[in-house]
């Protein structure tokens, strides 16, 4: 049915979770597009849904989900109406690959990280484990990692490395798709910026789609071809980060990007006032229009997504 | 474009430095002298308490008159002395016993002499007890009761200990199941120990359905054939082995349980899973292998821990092992007997926390044994 083959293709992804106080609404009727050889980086505040987010495209679903709906296309494949088998073996690690929040623990202590990278390798493409731990070799170049850390455990090695051999983890198979969840935030400066330039430098070399979970505008730049913000479980814009950046369209975009402290600059950072509103029930019209400025009686109802050329925007000011 | 860390010189890393051999040594001895130390300070207060800091001597010095008194009086040797040269003669002999059994030199000497006999196995002989085969060295006592109680805990330990593990890591699969709900409810039923179930079993099986014996180990006569010897233990162990697993099985497969559901929500786990790993592999490999060396620490203390109610278990089932024996010598005040079991536990013990301290460093890539580099 699809036929434009996209690299991914999102429409309507619902996911709540089910509380003792109700339902959580973490990603409530997400739309958005990714093409070949694009990184799109999501920007938002803690707790808007991003991470619900990659949870969801990946199918680690907590045992307390109430709603997980929607379609992902995956190069044109229904991947929402797959089995969890056919799910593990066809989509995990193969299309779709992931570096989690706090990649540090997401090595298990007791295995040498070699292993560890190597792993999907041998579960996915079916190569021993001596081909697998060639390719392991590969990749670690590729990330910056010393080729003899393949013997290491994980306690042996500094947050930087550990943040590259989960890298090298998420490529080692060469999935379309790497999803990363917050790569650099527990990371120094210097790190973090040559994180950035690995991953660049893999998006050219390797020809990688990125998803760019995080909240630091900064950093994130330096990587985002599009450019999609989240707020309370659903995203307000999208569009070509070249547009973007200059000139945010949404209201919490121009706040989220002003809040953003610059040097050689006499104007404070912009603080957005009030909270995020709770997922537990979201008021209704926009989401934001409690803490919104140019807020007026429209923004009762819920505003639909405008088209504004290539970019697209769900404000009324927009209309 | 090249990334500034990229240039790290990949420097071979010797995995075993120069001088592990040396550290090993020295922490063995260390560990060893320090295992040692406590042994004797627990061997050294039960002979102390065994006799009563002293009053069983009093006790067997009274016993000792009173033996000859009665064997004076029962003869007419002596009957031509005086009143006081009786005494005398009576006095004398009650010496040359005392004498002949050590009661002469000074509470404290003795208890340190024997103490280094104990500690060297040199457990002397009982005092009232024998052994089945009529030995009275305590030697022979205790090593022909080792074997059975190392039969009932061994098994039933071993049985329980797998057992609740599988439970368990089915259960944190499917955690709020009905099965679930059930083990969770039932753990409260650890509260009474192994003999309290025993008597019930007992009177259910044996007293009014006659399905199994009462107790023992084997039937008596003991079946000739090694086969149906066999067969008899097995029914006679069953009994015993559900009494200790009725007052463990339910709360160690709850503790179980969640101890792994913690561990199945750590970072690691969900990146296996992410990684496309069948449940199967995530089990082994990234619940239980980081798990291992709380699971075998467990295991070594479980043992321990079930010997400690051997004694009641054993005397309820009538079962011939160590327990009973402590059992038997507590009432009989046959301290060579009793001093004589505490150290084979005392020692079996040491053993374990020994073996521990390596099969951790074995199981665990972050323990090095002996070495204080590489914390971090």
């Amino acid at each position: 049915m699809n036929t434009t083959a996209q690299l991914l293709q999102i429409e309507n992804l619902v996911l709540h979770f089910r509380t003792e106080k109700g339902s959580v609404q973490a990603v409530d009727d997400v739309n958005f597009e990714l093409d070949f050889n694009r990184a799109v980086v999501i920007l938002g505040e803690s707790g808007c849904g991003k991470t619900s987010l990659s949870k969801a495209l990946l199918r680690l679903l907590p045992r307390n989900v109430d709603r997980y709906s929607g379609k992902v296309f995956l190069q044109g494949m229904d991947v929402m109406s797959l089995e969890d088998e056919e799910f593990r073996q066809n989509i995990r690690w193969v299309e779709m690959s992931l570096v989690p929040q706090a990649a540090m623990n997401a090595l298990n202590p007791v295995l040498k990280v070699g292993d560890q990278v190597a792993e999907p390798v041998m579960i996915h493409l079916g190569l021993s484990k001596t081909e697998s731990l060639g390719l392991v070799y590969k990749m670690f170049q590729h990330v910056g990692v010393p080729a003899d850390f393949v013997h290491r455990y994980p306690f042996e090695l500094s947050g930087g490395m550990r943040q590259r051999v989960a890298l090298a983890m998420a490529l080692v198979t060469s999935p379309s798709l790497i999803v990363l969840d917050e790569p650099t935030s527990a990371l120094d400066l210097l790190t973090q910026a040559n994180i950035m330039n690995v991953l660049k430098r893999i998006k050219h070399e390797l020809g990688t789609s990125f998803i760019l979970i995080t909240h630091d505008i900064a950093t994130s730049s330096e990587l985002a071809d599009e450019v999609a913000i989240m707020y309370a479980g659903q995203i307000v814009e999208t569009g070509d980060a070249s547009d973007f950046f200059p000139a945010p369209l949404h209201p919490y975009s121009q706040m989220l990007m002003a809040s953003v402290p610059r040097l050689r600059s006499d104007s404070d950072p912009i603080f957005i006032t009030g909270q995020p509103p709770s997922l537990m029930n979201p008021p209704a019209g926009c989401r934001f229009a409690a803490r919104c400025p140019y807020r007026f009686e429209k923004c009762a109802e819920e505003p639909p997504v405008f088209q504004k050329g290539k970019r697209k925007v769900k404000c009324w000011l927009h209309q | 474009m090249t990334t500034a860390t990229e240039t790290i010189p990949s420097t071979p890393v010797s995995r075993r430095p120069a001088g592990t051999f040396l550290r090993l040594l020295k922490f063995t001895a260390a560990r060893l002298f320090s295992l040692f130390v406590t042994v004797v300070i627990g061997v050294f207060l039960t002979i102390l308490i065994a006799n009563m800091g002293g009053y069983v001597d009093t006790i067997r010095r009274a016993e000792i008159r009173e033996g000859i008194m009665v064997r004076v009086n029962s003869t007419n040797i002596l009957d031509n002395l005086s009143a006081e040269d009786r005494l005398k003669r009576i006095e004398d002999m009650a010496r040359l016993e005392e004498k002949r059994l050590g009661l002469d030199q000074p509470f404290m000497v003795r208890t340190v002499k024997y103490m280094s006999n104990a500690l060297t196995l040199n457990l002397g002989r009982a005092q009232k007890m024998s052994s089945d085969s009529g030995s009275r060295t305590v030697r022979l006592i205790i090593l022909e009761r080792l074997a059975p109680t190392l039969i009932l805990f061994g098994a039933s330990n071993i049985l329980l200990f797998a057992g609740s593990i599988l439970i368990a890591l089915n259960l944190s699969r499917n955690y709020g199941s009905f099965l679930d709900r059930v083990i969770v409810g039932l753990a409260p039923t650890s509260s009474a120990p192994g003999w309290f179930y025993g008597l019930f079993l007992i009177v259910l099986f044996a007293g009014v359905l006659r399905l199994l014996p009462f107790g023992g180990m084997v039937d008596a006569p003991p079946p000739p054939n090694r086969f149906d010897y066999f067969l008899s233990l097995l029914k006679h162990l069953v009994l015993p082995t559900v009494a200790i697993a009725l007052s463990t099985l339910f709360l160690s497969t709850y503790n179980w349980r969640t101890f792994f559901l913690i561990f199945s929500s750590e970072d690691y786990v969900e990146m296996a899973k992410a990684k496309g790993l069948t449940s199967r592999d995530i089990e082994r490999r990234y619940i239980l292998r980081p798990t291992l060396p709380t699971i075998i620490t467990n295991f070594a203390l479980i043992l321990i821990f079930l010997w400690t109610g051997a004694p009641i278990l054993e005397t309820v089932f009538n079962w011939p092992g160590l327990g009973r024996a402590l059992f038997q010598a507590v009432g009989l005040f046959d301290i060579p007997v009793i001093v004589g079991s505490t150290v084979i536990f005392a020692y079996m013990l040491a053993i374990t926390v020994f073996i521990l301290d390596f099969v951790f460093a074995l199981v665990d890539p972050r323990v090095k044994v002996g070495s204080g580099e590489n914390r971090q």
